[in-house]
């Protein structure tokens, strides 16, 4: 670790800092801007206006707004985010347990988008112009132009109604208790898989556009003819030239394909009735439910900000003039 | 010579199958118009009144109809875009900008149109009923204006007919008419029916794509659907210009202070998850097309923020921007007259991906029950309520489902197309 690396990071650590104060500054005029009356979700206007006031002073909402901001960042920093109004527990707890889903459920279909098009580009780049290639190729980009509730509502059709082999919502059986660990763990994937292939194919079309481009040009750059000509093996030079020059661009994507992969989360959620972060947001929008919409919403920033965060950091592991690149 | 087919083919067809299959439609609405213009002449202050989205767009459309042959004629030789050969992509982006245009011609029927529920309830596609014609009820027409509201409710047609019965079979009987709806059988008087040659006037009625679980014809839907996507993704995408093409211009321009608080914003926008942000919105502020054009609009700029500024910046201090400064040209006239001319060409593919994006993000809106609201049809929420009758008609789900994925993958084969032309440096 060199200064010049740590001051970068620093000066990336910074700006994410800004990037969050003012995530948290958004949500707070956009919650202040809608239309509605707080106290109205506790009291009736029959009531008497005293009791409004006595409300009205018990939230602090009668204090100046700069003073409701200070709290509101400074409990935010606390980590007291409130309590759900429908729940009624705080809001951490109640994100966490819908979140725990959500991330083991998006780094599944992460994890299968990287290997299904690491796979695929590769077995497309060795054969280049062949029937695989082509095929992969023109169907990568129907099913990038496919969105996620088409896709997912088709599987279901094939796979539900027609076919019953998968269930078309939820994610564990009713009779889940009564299952031994690894039937557990099977049941599971089995509620899952229909929902995976749906979130996961616009990923793997992303991956594998990139994946393909960056393989194809390296394999035209004068160093991998020359490697060739001194008799390398063309496993070897995939293994230790090309891959590692053609993973590097990849990781600025997969920064970017972690917000896409939230936002599908949230479709598919919906589709499949997963008890998910995206179904959380969704009604507790609709139940105006505002201190879990903020916790949702937060939460949903934070991810994307520390993982666009630990994608520069990659980059400037991988690449040193990334960290020039940063430093301007 | 092998025939390579081109836009301008497409067009003629189109214009030769709607003349035959709408003939008296068209003749209808040229007389409209030429009765509405008459009114118009007449009644300056009556004719205001009776002006409504319905009447312009069918005057409009038909306009515009008369006019298509003449273009074909004067431009197919010079046009690029006329001349352009036709493959998926634009035969697709060329049927829904007709779509767009031509709804009122390509379908007589209105979205909305709910009738004998028992009869049209989830039709499967090419099914038809008969039209049992009832003679009129309401007092024969007095003034020229109750004509003229008479005729136009004739043509341009509303959401609920009182005048007509949806049915299965009709019969005769001595003096009564029996028809019957599913397994129902009703009579009626004689004199209640319109009479063509001695026996009842009955029409027949075909539902070429089925219909939903109001009754309502989903061809007809698709159609003024896609007016609604394109209309928002039109609408979003020049929000979303506006936004970029300013901020990116003041914060290239300037720089400094100003560029780093944009930049920052850009990075907030961009943090956020994007879908979250506009659910959050919708909701918090109620959903209705003007909110989700703007909506979407606010959520699209960064992308082109980005190329603006870069563009800017690398353009700013080059030796032409420096002299037409020096020779007195104001920072306005710098900006639209030397600098928008040059960075419109990168502009124009990320336009196209962006609207793009906008269409898929206003179905999958609408396919949460948070799009441009129920006064319009949309794909997405045909889609939402397909989901809903999936084992019972599947022709609900597919036919919008498959329009929307068309649409994207044209739109994203063009923008493709768009880019290689623009940068031919771009290898396949």
């Amino acid at each position: 670790m060199n200064k010049e690396f740590l001051k970068a990071l620093l000066k990336r650590i910074i700006s994410s800092l800004i990037t969050l104060f003012l995530l948290i500054s958004f949500l707070f005029v956009l919650i202040r801007l809608s239309p509605g009356d707080p106290t109205h979700k506790f009291l009736s206007a029959k009531f008497s206006p005293e009791l409004k006031i006595k409300v009205t002073a018990d939230f602090k909402l009668d204090q100046p707004i700069y003073e409701q901001y200070i709290n509101f960042v400074a409990n935010i920093f606390k980590g007291d985010l409130g309590i759900s109004y429908n729940y009624r527990m705080p809001v951490l707890s109640v994100v966490w347990q819908f979140l725990s889903f959500t991330l083991l459920f998006a780094s599944i279909s992460f994890v299968i988008q990287i290997i299904i098009s690491f796979y695929l580009s590769i077995k497309s780049i060795r054969k280049k112009g062949n029937t695989f290639d082509k095929v992969v190729s023109k169907l990568s980009l129907i099913v990038y132009a496919t969105p996620a509730f088409v896709l997912g509502v088709f599987l279901i059709y094939l796979f539900s109604v027609q076919l019953n082999l998968f269930p078309s919502s939820g994610s564990k059986s009713l009779d889940f208790d009564s299952f031994s660990i690894a039937g557990k763990i099977g049941d599971y994937f089995w509620h899952l898989t229909l929902p995976i292939i749906t979130l996961s194919s616009a990923g793997i079309a992303i991956f594998y556009k990139y994946l393909r481009d960056n393989l194809e040009e390296t394999y035209q750059q004068p160093f991998i003819l020359n490697l060739r000509a001194s008799g390398y093996d063309e496993k070897v030079i995939l293994i230790k030239h090309v891959l590692p020059n053609a993973i590097r661009p990849l990781i600025s994507v997969a920064g970017i394909e972690l917000g896409i992969l939230l936002g599908g989360a949230l479709i598919t959620e919906i589709i499949f009735g997963l008890p998910g972060m995206g179904r959380l947001m969704m009604s507790s929008i609709f139940e105006r439910d505002y201190p879990l919409v903020i916790g949702c919403a937060l939460t949903a920033g934070l991810i994307i900000i520390i993982s666009n965060f630990i994608a520069d950091l990659l980059k400037m592991k991988l690449d040193k003039r990334m960290i020039k690149g940063l430093m301007n | 010579m092998k025939f390579k087919p081109q836009i301008w083919h497409l067009l003629l067809f189109f214009w030769i199958t709607i003349i035959i299959i709408r003939v008296e439609l068209l003749i209808d609405l040229v007389v409209l118009w030429a009765k509405y213009f008459l009114l118009f002449i007449s009644d300056f202050n009556i004719a205001m009144q009776l002006l409504d989205f319905n009447l312009i767009d069918s005057i409009l459309s038909i306009k515009l109809f008369i006019i298509i042959p003449i273009i074909l004629f004067l431009f197919r030789k010079k046009s690029l875009w006329l001349k352009a050969s036709l493959n998926f992509s634009s035969l697709t982006l060329v049927m829904l900008l007709l779509a767009f245009i031509f709804a009122p011609i390509i379908t007589d029927e209105n979205p909305e149109f709910q009738k004998d529920l028992k009869m049209t309830k989830l039709l499967t596609p090419l099914s038809s009923v008969k039209i049992l014609h009832l003679s009129k009820k309401e007092n024969t027409p007095t003034s020229a204006l109750e004509k003229f509201i008479n005729y136009k409710h004739k043509i341009i047609k509303p959401s609920y007919n009182e005048n007509i019965i949806l049915v299965n079979n009709v019969e005769v009987k001595s003096d009564r008419i029996v028809y019957s709806q599913k397994n129902i059988q009703k009579e009626i008087n004689f004199s209640d029916v319109q009479i063509k040659d001695g026996i009842p006037f009955v029409t027949n009625k075909i539902f070429i794509l089925g219909t939903d679980e109001f009754g309502r014809d989903i061809f007809t839907r698709l159609i003024y659907g896609a007016r609604i996507s394109l209309l928002v993704g039109i609408g979003a995408v020049v929000v979303s210009l506006l936004i970029g093409l300013s901020f990116g211009f003041i914060a290239g321009f300037k720089g400094g202070f100003i560029d780093i608080i944009f930049s920052r914003l850009t990075d907030l926008f961009l943090a956020f998850p994007i879908i979250y942000f506009i659910v959050l919105i919708l909701a918090l502020f109620g959903n209705s097309l003007l909110a989700v054009i703007i909506v979407l609009g606010l959520s699209g700029w960064m992308g082109l923020f980005k190329i603006v500024k870069s563009e800017v910046l690398a353009e700013k201090n080059k030796d032409y921007i420096i002299t037409a400064g020096m020779l007195g040209q104001t920072n306005r006239k710098i900006l639209t007259k030397e600098i928008l001319p040059v960075i419109f060409v990168p502009l124009v593919v990320n336009i196209v991906f962006q609207f793009s994006n906008v269409i898929l993000a206003e179905s999958a809106l609408s396919y949460l029950g948070l799009g441009t609201g129920n006064s319009y049809p949309s794909w997405g929420a045909m889609i939402e309520s397909g989901q809903r009758y999936i084992i019972k008609a599947w022709w609900m789900i597919s036919f919008p489902g498959l329009i929307l994925v068309a649409t994207l993958l044209s739109a994203n084969d063009f923008g493709r197309r768009l880019n290689k032309v623009i940068n031919p440096g771009i290898r396949k």
